[in-house]
């Protein structure tokens, strides 16, 4: 199969989709002829016009409520917020707004809409633009939160985010734009709230999400060396999010680390291991374990910036301490 | 309807729309007092010449979206009593089946994209609605309604500024009551409103809200030239509000007298004010006035009645219409 | 807008007022009409004070104020209809009734008369509640402060308790075999004869407890216990020696599943806390000897009393041989008793040392290999006998006695079999009383 980077698979979908359904647009700063900083776009308003990928002013709540009202009266927007870390700006719109309309209206109003935007440190970039803040919006009920692992996932969930009539919010990973991966020429979609077992193992399992699933492949890749065999899962979709697969797995291996970018406390990996605990409770050997970025504001030196995220390293070390049945945190 | 109001029919269907804002505020608040309403809203008395001069100059495939303040908007559009009174009530047959009440009132039939519990949270909703008829080349106009308070929130330039430079077929209609909640509009509001639009090349008016002629033969101006691609325009409408904020703020001689409210209401009052002309020009007597005030009466009396001894939702509905195509968003296989 | 009054419409409800967001109730200022009055729309009817404000009332429509049913200085609930706006000046008499005031609102219903309280006492150490086998007094019944009243059953034993005051009875609360809380109200004893002497269950009427406990936020009337207390816990499964047994929730399920007693594993030394691997060596380990008495304890608990023969021993060992070591002494005795040479533990003034003995006692030396039997020598303590329970090897304890030294030999089931374990302490007891026959 052919390989295509993850920025060339985010492209794909959206010209797909804006070639097949003419209500899609895209919506953003610089996403026309700069085809974005990271040059995702790149060629789509030279297909499809300035009409349909729309520059914006430097107005992250005005474009996002904007786009709420396009998609209440019948368009598609695709919404580019060019850093995760901007969702602080266009929260009212996104969680009072277009969350609650279909809601509120009793079913009678909905906001087909997708947000595009990234999330990932160690880019050095500093604290203000290496947060991964997908934990917030998979809050709200309401919308749909989709995190690709790769370059497949990228194409395959944007396709179902845009034909989806509710709101999605859906995070690449940006260190990850230049990455390749298999990804088939002809169509595809990939549904939501299904999980992908990325490698079967049956003595731990490895739950990470978007950027780290490379780092729970990697941690399994060492542990294999070593006579453990990790099963690794991606969720793919955190809302909805395919329970009965990670229950599964951790009713299998009876052991789970959960591994995500997201600030440890009160976030993804907190939420994960709950439902493991409430629902595999009996079938654990030993306690679940939570891996996320350091609760600090994400610091620009790579010195300190490196610290603050959960390595291949760090994962299998963990892993093995759970395999060896050491009573993790009984005092 | 929107051709032409040089006829008989239409000024007594304006005459009437108003009287129908103010009979169904009178009721609302009647069973806000009586305890039989859950919750509180907000009364559009005294403001009705503004939403039925403006409504009145759109049809029904044009848009609104309206604001806490909304049930003035929500009739002027076109809503029926028995499905507001039935919102307000959090019954099932309310225009949101219960689940919006007075603040997220919606009738997406009539064009109304509903009601917002955020001060000035409508005007990107309304902008992206303008857009829509743009992008699909439909000539459908959005009226964004808000009030004096919403002029301060930064939502407003943001998308004005793209409202102008895309000239998108929007209308911003802020309704000037004098307050922003419990505060004088002075207290918070720096220099011109209409000047606020006009930095960014947009036309502006500032019009009497309490003449509903005046308001809906600029309205149906700014519609046909917003039609055509001459838009956006800025509407400042000076009107009033009759109660206070909402129906609990009851002691606010601290921010407004009462003799400025009295003043109001005998000297200003738009209905009233309408009345005299319609009788003054012949165009309905003393006796047909008072018999369509009677019929509208009875028709809010009715709504109400159908509405309090309406069907509750269903439990089994509170995890419904979380999201479009999933019924239960709660069931167990989509958790 | 001019109002209208709906023609030939029926009275209007006059309500007061929800006004501020926060209220229940609204207090009656005054009344600016009097029943009877003429009203009309707007006029001001009454005022009411929130917490707020004093706000004036208007009327809700044209007509005659009727049926006034709350008076200046009566605070009404919001949404209760005060009078009604009629078509005609008399009182209609439609208006429902006033709605019952709360203030006569009892827990139980029924009244209670007048009387000292009884309550239900507290006599063992740990007792919720008690049970009342029989009450030895009827309603109404004259009783002097020694009669006995009733009977309680708690776990322990069946009590009469006395009336503890003169008077008559003037309610008994609770029913011959309910059980009520301790600190309960059972009965009422009052001065005089009751005129109607009262008994009912506890079901009827919740106990009022007599004194709050100090300190105690509970509610005035504790819940009665709708079944009799849990009794002992229904599991077979004996406490470990140590308590609580730290184990996977795996471990634990499938222990229970396949009727593994974890505490065999606590038994036989293995570290916790448990994994599901544990259970591979738990189902390996053999059956426990089935003893009627085991009771889920798989221990062996013997017992020697020796003449001391030993001190006289370690004296001349270490005068004559240059022995000086008591604690090697003592292991090469005990591995000798085994039968074989071994690596004892032993602990002497609370310090352990191991040992790996040798058939001659001047080689035994000391050593870092896991022990095989362990030896506690206790003589210097106040001690008279030990049953600690199996560690992870069994032991031997020495203690001071007053015809010599007493032996305790304790091991797991699994660690010595009944023989050995005999022949162990039986072997030691002999070379305390004669540890020159070990040279021997």
């Amino acid at each position: 199969m052919r390989e295509i980077t993850l920025s060339q698979a985010v492209n794909e979908a959206l010209a797909e989709e804006m070639r097949r359904d003419d209500t899609v647009f895209i919506i953003g700063e610089d996403v026309a002829e700069a085809g974005t900083p990271f040059k995702v776009l790149s060629g789509l308003v030279e297909e499809f016009g300035t009409g349909r990928v729309v520059d914006t002013p430097i107005a992250e709540p005005g474009f996002m409520g904007l786009a709420v009202g396009a998609a209440m009266t019948g368009t598609r927007p695709v919404v580019d917020l060019m850093f995760g870390d901007f969702l602080y700006l266009i929260m009212d719109q996104l969680c009072n707004q277009a969350a609650k309309t279909h809601y509120m209206s009793g079913g009678k109003m909905r906001a087909p809409l997708v947000v595009r935007t990234n999330l990932g440190a160690t880019r050095r970039s500093a604290a203000q633009h290496s947060q991964s803040l997908h934990a917030l919006v998979a809050h709200i009920p309401g919308l749909k939160v989709a995190l690709p692992s790769s370059a497949y996932e990228a194409k395959g969930l944007m396709k179902t985010a845009i034909r989806d009539n509710n709101p999605v919010v859906i995070f690449e990973d940006k260190l990850m734009y230049n990455d390749k991966a298999p990804v088939p020429e002809e169509e595809f979609l990939i549904p939501f709230g299904e999980a992908n077992i990325k490698r079967p193992g049956t003595d731990i399992t490895l739950i990470g999400t978007s950027s780290m699933v490379q780092v729970c492949e990697k941690a399994a890749e060492i542990l294999s060396c070593e006579g453990i065999e990790a099963e690794v899962i991606d969720p793919r979709t955190i809302v909805p999010l395919d329970e009965a697969t990670l229950l599964a797995s951790a009713k299998k291996t009876s052991r789970v680390i959960v591994v995500d970018e997201g600030h440890q406390s009160y976030g993804v990996t907190g939420e994960i291991a709950s439902r493991i605990n409430e629902k595999a409770f009996y079938h654990l050997d030993a306690p679940v374990l939570r891996m996320g970025a350091m609760d600090v504001p994400v610091p620009f030196s790579p010195a300190l910036e490196d610290l603050t995220v959960p390595t291949p390293e760090a994962v299998a070390e963990a892993a093995r301490r759970l395999m060896s049945g050491e009573m993790i945190h009984a005092a | 309807m929107a051709q032409t109001k040089t006829n008989t029919e239409d000024y007594l269907r304006m005459y009437a729309q108003m009287v129908r804002i103010r009979t169904f505020e009178d009721t609302a608040n009647q069973l806000y007092l009586s305890a039989k309403m859950p919750g509180l809203t907000h009364m559009y008395s005294g403001e009705e010449a503004v939403a039925v001069g403006i409504c009145e100059a759109l049809t029904t495939t044009d848009r609104i979206t309206s604001t806490h303040r909304g049930h003035g908007h929500c009739v002027a559009k076109g809503a029926a009593f028995k499905e507001m009174f039935c919102e307000l009530l959090g019954k099932e047959e309310g225009y949101c089946r219960g689940k919006g009440g007075s603040m997220h009132i919606a009738d997406q039939f009539n064009g109304n994209l509903g009601a917002n519990a955020i001060v000035g949270g409508s005007m990107g909703i309304a902008t992206g609605s303008a857009f829509t008829a743009k992008m699909q080349g439909r000539d459908d106009v959005t009226v964004c309604f808000f009030g004096d308070g919403a002029t301060a929130q930064g939502l407003l330039y943001e998308v004005m500024n793209m409202a102008a430079l895309w000239k998108l077929p929007v209308i911003y209609a802020c309704e000037n009551n004098g307050y922003s909640e419990y505060t004088a509009t002075a207290e918070i509001a720096a220099g011109s409103i209409t000047a606020r639009a006009e930095a960014f090349g947009i036309e502006a008016h500032q019009v009497d809200g309490q003449d509903v002629l005046a308001v809906n033969t600029l309205t149906q101006d700014l519609v046909a030239r917003a039609r055509k691609g001459e838009g956006p325009f800025f509407l400042e409408l000076m009107t009033y509000r009759y109660h206070g904020h909402h129906v609990g703020d009851i002691n606010r001689e601290y921010y407004r007298s009462k003799d400025e409210e009295r003043d109001w209401k005998d000297n200003r009052d738009p209905i009233v004010k309408f009345r005299g002309w319609l009788v003054d020009q012949g165009v309905a007597s003393e006796a047909e006035i008072e018999a369509m005030n009677a019929e509208i009466k009875q028709d809010a009396a009715e709504a109400v009645e159908y509405a309090l001894n309406a069907r509750y939702p269903a439990e089994s509905e509170v995890d419904m219409h979380v999201y479009a195509d999933i019924e239960h968003a709660l069931a167990p296989h989509t958790a | 807008m001019p109002r209208e009054e709906t023609p030939g419409s029926a009275s209007h409800e006059v309500i007061m007022p929800a006004l501020g967001m926060a209220q229940d109730t609204g207090l009656i200022v005054a009344w600016h009409k009097a029943p009877g009055d003429a009203v009309a729309e707007g006029d001001v009817l009454f005022e009411v004070e929130t917490d707020k404000a004093t706000m004036e009332v208007e009327a809700p429509a044209a007509g005659f104020l009727t049926d006034v049913r709350a008076q200046a200085g009566e605070d009404v609930p919001v949404g209760n209809v005060i009078a009604l706006i009629s078509a005609t000046a008399e009182d209609s008499g439609s208006a429902a009734p006033p709605a019952p005031s709360s203030a006569d609102d009892d827990d139980g219903g029924d009244k209670l008369p007048d009387g000292n309280e009884v309550i239900m006492p507290a006599l063992g150490m740990a007792q919720d509640t008690g049970l009342i086998v029989a009450w030895h007094k009827t309603p109404g019944d004259a009783v002097s402060a020694s009669d006995i009243l009733f009977e309680v059953e708690t776990d322990k034993s069946t009590m009469e308790v006395e009336a503890g005051q003169d008077g008559y009875v003037a309610a008994l609360l609770a029913l011959a075999g309910e059980e009520a809380p301790v600190g309960g109200v059972i009965a009422l004893i009052s001065a005089d004869k009751p005129d109607t002497p009262i008994q009912r269950s506890i079901a009827a009427g919740t106990a009022p407890k007599a004194t709050p406990p100090t300190g105690s936020r509970t509610p005035s009337a504790p819940k009665p216990p709708s079944e009799p207390a849990p009794k002992q816990p229904q599991t077979a499964a004996a406490p470990s020696a140590q308590g609580r047994i730290l184990a996977s929730p795996k471990a634990r399920r499938l222990a229970l599943q396949e009727g593994l007693d974890l505490n065999r594993l606590v038994g036989a030394g293995h570290a916790q806390p448990f994994h599901v691997r544990d259970l591979d060596t738990l189902r390996a380990m053999p059956e426990a000897a089935p003893t009627a008495a085991s009771a889920g304890t798989a221990a062996r608990h013997l017992t020697a009393q020796a003449a001391d023969g030993f001190s006289g021993f370690a004296h001349w060992a270490s005068e004559t041989a240059g022995l000086s070591d008591v604690s090697a002494l003592l292991a090469g005795l005990a591995a000798a008793s085994l039968g074989r040479e071994a690596v004892v533990d032993v602990e002497r003034f609370g310090q352990g040392r191991t040992y790996a003995t040798h058939a001659q006692l001047g080689q035994t030396a000391r050593t870092d290999a896991p022990p095989a039997l362990r030896l506690r020598d206790m003589r210097d303590a106040v001690l008279s006998s030990v049953h600690i329970g199996p560690e992870e090897v069994p032991v031997l304890t020495l203690t001071q006695d007053d015809a010599g030294i007493a032996i305790t030999l304790e091991c797991s089931a699994d660690q010595l079999s009944p023989g050995d374990a005999l022949r162990l302490i039986s072997n030691f007891a002999g070379r305390i009383e004669h540890p020159l026959r070990h040279l021997l």
